[in-house]
């Protein structure tokens, strides 16, 4: 399964078992502008796709009454599948910095470019870490699973953006001794 | 309002025959009721740039204003009125209780007694540590000893607090209570100008900046309030 939106929505039905368009609507609340969805019907095809692939199934009874509202909750092997899914994902962001690192190497006779690249990626960095937001108080560990998220998402965001910026100072260093072998061999 | 500013500032220091630059034409500015945050990695100079910018030390090139005066000609006395250099560090062996130093340090400045103590349990309750009145340097944690030296700091009512690697070595559930205490001095007009070596200690600052080799990098002044054209009077131009 290729579609990120599809394992975006396992994720939700793993965290809490709902019906579509509630789906839809967890969906804009948690993902905001990162992952769009083309209409709430995008939902009802998705589903489709996980019910078929045995990753969630319909919660018994709650197709009754006059207005149905069938919920959807994941099965064993789509918690396990997106477990999976989901390790594959830190490669994948691995694979994407190397790629930045492998396309700013080029630059190497160039190392004025690299350095004005260089001044945005820290600039980028510095930003980040400004707007993560001062975590609250401590919680009594009842949260709910959106106040998680902002918490797990603003401590990695920290965290993160330090060795950035070191490993930013160390390339610095690098490009800026090829600038000033450059202006020697002039 | 610019609060303090840097304009190219240099320092060397003495380094076996030769010598060793700290800060290369290093320029700043800080607005009143800001919060600024400078990282830099270990030897990076941002400990001097702190001292520079609070009035500790001279630099070797450059100028340094708080509120436009030239800290050159008044440097000792707009640290003991406007600029609150966070001192984390207490002469230890004194004994002196929490709010026992912070009432000195008032009474040194010609305050009354009861005037001080007032005002010293008032920077306690401020930076949320009543609680630790009656307790000596010695028996503070680490977050509450950091708390401990802002409330010395801010018991003199400074414009500006410089405050030097304020969450080093505090335990991580404390670390953002103090980045939350420095940001509500930000929004009570009270500038900040804090140093890190740990990204995490960036968060709620209205700019952070990058030192390294020297040199400052980043937005090194402040957002100006956006300039609104003014509407056109009907029948003329808008004044001005």
């Amino acid at each position: 399964m290729r579609s990120i939106v599809n394992w975006a929505l396992l994720g939700l039905v793993i965290d809490r078992s709902s019906y579509a368009y509630e789906l839809a609507q967890r969906f804009e609340r948690t993902y905001g502008d990162a992952l769009a969805l083309s209409s709430v019907s995008h939902v009802y095809t998705a589903i489709g796709t996980l019910r078929d692939r045995g990753l969630i199934e319909e919660l018994p009874g709650t197709r009754e009454g006059r207005q149905p509202k069938p919920h959807y909750r994941a099965t064993e092997s789509g918690v396990a599948e997106y477990r999976e899914w989901l390790g594959g994902q830190i490669c994948e962001d691995r694979q994407r910095q190397r790629l930045f690192i492998q396309q700013l190497a080029a630059l190497s006779r160039h190392p004025e470019a690299a350095l004005e690249i260089l001044d945005r990626y820290e600039q980028a960095c510095l930003e980040e870490a400004c707007l993560t937001p001062i975590a609250a108080a401590g919680k009594d560990g009842r949260e709910r699973a959106g106040e998680l998220v902002d918490r797990l998402m603003g401590e990695e965001g920290r965290l993160a953006v330090g060795p950035k910026l070191e490993w930013a100072q160390y390339a610095r260093q690098q490009f800026q001794a090829l600038a000033d072998a450059q202006q020697r061999g002039r | 309002m610019i609060l303090l500013s840097l304009e190219r500032v240099g320092k060397r220091y003495p380094r076996g025959m030769g010598e060793r630059t700290t800060l290369r034409e290093v320029s700043l500015e800080v607005d009143s009721g800001e919060y600024v945050v400078v990282w830099g990695l270990r030897g990076s100079g941002r400990s001097t740039l702190l001292r520079i910018a609070a009035g500790i030390e001279t630099p070797d090139e450059g100028v340094v204003r708080f509120a436009g005066r030239d800290l050159a000609d008044h440097g000792i006395e707009i640290l003991g009125e406007g600029i609150g250099y966070c001192q984390q560090t207490h002469p230890p062996g004194q004994g002196l209780r929490v709010v026992e130093q912070l009432t000195v340090t008032l009474l040194a400045r010609g305050i009354a007694p009861a005037r001080a103590r007032t005002r010293a349990h008032a920077a306690l309750e401020r930076t949320e540590i009543a609680h630790c009145a009656t307790l000596t340097t010695e028996e503070l944690d680490s977050g509450d000893a950091v708390r401990v030296a802002l409330a010395r700091t801010l018991v003199a009512e400074p414009q500006l607090v410089v405050v030097d690697e304020p969450t080093s070595g505090v335990e991580l559930a404390d670390r953002d209570g103090i980045l939350r205490l420095l940001r509500s001095l930000a929004d009570e007009g009270i500038a900040v100008l804090a140093s890190t070596g740990e990204a995490t200690g960036l968060s709620g600052a209205d700019r952070t900046l990058v030192l390294g080799d020297g040199q400052l990098r980043g937005s090194l002044v402040p957002k100006l309030a956006p300039v609104v054209a003014l509407r056109e009077a009907a029948g003329g131009r808008a004044g001005g």
